[in-house]
């Protein structure tokens, strides 16, 4: 079967676990309180992902603040900067301040995510940053030039992804949202291309697991050949951003496509038939060998009911378009 | 105002940790009463009726009575208005002391919002519950007087010091709230134009914010007596694509207002924009297009510390649009607080030295800090402000 569905990012907080997280900021909870929260909502999203047949399982992020913080505050060589604004949400990062040349160190991501909670026996995914958005978003020092920053970027993330396939994670998803959103807002420059392009050599093939590059936030239209030809076994497109006249334009064979049809940062609930009968006729059309149903982006940006109804109606169009 | 570097306040400052847990049925201790008492000398704030609620409820261990509370809410924002003035700030409000959190305070009254289940993460921990707009957004009947009218009132009443009132600025609700309802009323016009319609909604949503939530509310305090409305847009350039929707928004609340100095506050603009601008030259040339009211705009800048940097692009546009500046000389961030790190009055006057200088004109430079301080301790503010009016006294002298 071509179609399949999955979670792509850090899934909505519960009241609960924003609950004892405020107790502990005022002083009045503990971390082992927040720690048995995040293990039992984690629990529950990995359940309902089973449940509703997810073709990848993953851990629902909720240990993380931000995409780079096990990079930034576990990596040697890396400090956590000033905060900025993810994006055009209202939603922060810290931008890591990064005084390379990093030694490759695995493990950083390890004690963000539940790899005992996780089905390690066939289909569960880990996301980690892509190298390029790492490299745009931070402050960077010490490198003789972009290219070398890169490199050594994606060498740290490279092994960071074959660290975890050796652990039996099957998909390692490298989440890309700069460089569809430079293309947006008419920034991008072959420089970036060529940047991108050289990260996903160092880290695009994982021996054990499949890759995709997901990106998001951003027009990814005038750019999905370029996609096509990057090392990886998958790209993400938003489709809340990229039109749908723009994404058939093209022939995918050789590909798998992840496509971000259901909005994580609206509440309205698309129409599953409509969604359905889109994904039918984008397969007819561009020959894709696998294409999957996704959220454009986690589903953090409208909290955990929101974000449940969303992975309803992806278990929904899957099952239609398994029937 | 004659005087050179005039200082003020942002908006928000902590409640009183004594008023919070009386409201909420809990007993202040001995420190928290000791407290108030200090605090009211420091600034000749009549205190004894307040000590009396705070002792009796904990003797009583009962619920406060309405009257109880709302006389804990006029100290605590009686309180707010004397500290400003005794430390010496020229313009000053009430620290935002009745309002539960700037955007809840708004939402909580608009009709056609809907709140989100859980809250929303927003920077580390911090949440915010999200409003979702489900109809065209409208002001609940008779809120006006709990969203600004009381509060302006009694700051009127009780302010000897020019007044500024902070008001959230349509853009900043939008960006903050869930766009259902637009989005989908306009997806059959701009659904093929994914981009479209995204612009288009927020457009459609924060114009409706500001003709059918905001304005209502300036009209309100300019009525009755106001003589500055500072428009509150922290989140203004959040969206490097959408910063026109901002200015259509503040015209629209501004338009046609007259005899009122109108001012924005801006803080913490995206640094890494991946274009080739960043910081506030994100808003240039957009702003320009700002209703000839809109003279001031208060930014935060301590907390990066680069005034040429980020002041050039106003200097730069001085020819078409001269902007009179609040500029942030103190850090207000909780990173701060926890690391002990505090600004000195010598590196405050240079800071606003050296914004006048970029500026080019001193009388261009209003002396604030970065943003309101509601997250700080009460104690800090206060060094914060007194440290603002030192630096300002050493700036003066050259």
């Amino acid at each position: 079967m071509i179609f399949g569905a999955y979670l792509t990012g850090s899934f909505g907080q519960s009241q609960e676990l924003y609950k004892v997280r405020n107790e502990a900021k005022r002083g009045r909870g503990s971390e082992i309180s927040i720690a048995e929260r995040v293990k039992k909502d984690t629990q529950q999203i990995i359940r309902q992902q089973r449940d509703a047949c997810l073709d990848f399982v993953m851990d629902p992020m909720f240990n993380f603040f931000y995409i780079f913080q096990p990079f930034a505050q576990n990596v040697n060589g890396v400090e956590v900067g000033p905060q900025e604004n993810w994006f055009n949400n209202n939603v922060f990062f810290w931008r890591p301040q990064i005084h390379g040349q990093l030694d490759v160190q695995t493990g950083f991501t390890e004690k963000y995510i539940h790899l005992d909670e996780l089905p390690m026996d066939g289909n569960a995914m880990v996301v980690l940053p892509s190298p390029y958005s790492l490299l745009v978003l931070s402050d960077v020092t010490g490198y003789l030039d972009r290219k070398a920053a890169m490199t050594n970027l994606a060498e740290v993330l490279y092994a960071e992804a074959q660290h975890l396939a050796s652990m039996g994670i099957k998909r390692i998803q490298y989440d890309e949202p700069a460089i569809v959103v430079k293309q947006s807002l008419g920034s991008l420059t072959e420089e970036d291309l060529l940047l991108l392009r050289r990260g996903m050599e160092v880290c695009g093939d994982v021996r054990g697991a499949t890759t995709s590059l997901h990106t998001y936030f951003g027009d990814a239209g005038p750019i999905i050949p370029y996609l096509l030809s990057l090392p990886v076994n998958c790209i993400g497109i938003d489709g809340t951003e990229t039109s749908l006249a723009d994404i058939v334009k093209y022939d995918y064979s050789g590909k798998e496509v992840a496509l971000g049809l259901l909005d994580a940062r609206n509440t309205s609930l698309e129409n599953p038939h409509e969604i359905a009968e889109q994904l039918k006729m984008i397969a007819e059309r561009t020959h894709p060998i696998k294409l999957w149903l996704t959220p454009n982006t986690g589903t953090e940006y409208r909290g955990f009911t929101h974000g449940a109804k969303k992975l309803e109606l992806l278990s929904l169009v899957r099952r239609m378009l398994h029937e | 105002m004659n005087k050179l570097f005039p200082t003020y306040e942002v908006g928000s400052l902590p409640k009183l940790n004594s008023r919070v847990k009386a409201v909420r049925g809990q007993p202040a201790t001995d420190e928290e009463i000791n407290n108030v008492k200090t605090l009211a000398r420091r600034c000749s704030v009549e205190y004894n009726e307040i000590v009396d609620i705070l002792e009796t409820q904990r003797r009583e261990q009962r619920k406060l009575t309405t009257e109880e509370i709302s006389a804990l809410t006029d100290f605590n924002a009686l309180l707010c208005i004397k500290l400003q003035e005794s430390v010496g700030l020229d313009i000053v409000y009430d620290g935002e002391s009745r309002r539960v959190e700037m955007y809840q305070h708004v939402a909580n009254r608009v009709d056609g919002f809907e709140k989100t289940p859980e809250m929303i993460r927003s920077r580390g921990p911090d949440s915010w519950r999200m409003a979702v707009c489900v109809s065209e957004p409208r002001l609940k009947d008779d809120s006006l007087d709990g969203l600004v009218i009381e509060e302006f009132d009694f700051v009127l009443q009780h302010a000897v010091q020019t007044v500024k009132v902070p008001i959230d600025d349509p853009y900043m609700i939008a960006v903050m709230s869930d766009n259902r309802y637009y989005l989908e009323s306009l997806n059959p016009q701009y659904g093929n134009d994914p981009h479209k319609l995204r612009y288009e909604a927020k457009r459609a949503f924060t114009l409706a914010l500001a003709s059918n939530v905001i304005r209502p509310q300036v009209e309100a305090v300019v009525e009755r007596g106001a003589k500055w409305v500072q428009l509150d847009i922290p989140a203004a350039t959040l969206d490097i694509e959408h910063i026109p929707i901002l200015v259509e928004g503040v015209n629209a609340v501004v338009d046609g207002i007259d005899n009122v100095k109108f001012s924005l506050h801006i803080c913490y603009p995206r640094r890494v924009s991946l274009t080739d601008k960043s910081g506030y030259e994100l808003l240039f040339p957009a702003i320009l297009e700002l209703d000839p009211n809109i003279n001031h705009i208060s930014l935060e800048l301590a907390n990066a510390d680069q005034y040429e940097k980020d002041l050039a692009v106003f200097a730069q546009y001085r020819d078409q649009r001269q902007f009179e500046l609040g500029v942030g000389v103190v850090d207000i961030t909780l990173e701060q607080q926890q690391r002990g790190k505090i600004e000195t009055p010598e590196i405050v006057r240079s800071r606003i030295i050296r914004a006048a200088e970029t500026l080019g004109d001193p009388k261009l430079v209003y002396v604030a800090p970065d943003c309101g301080l509601r997250q700080l301790n009460l104690d800090r503010c206060l060094q914060l402000y007194e440290l603002m009016v030192e630096g300002a006294d050493l700036a003066r002298r050259g």
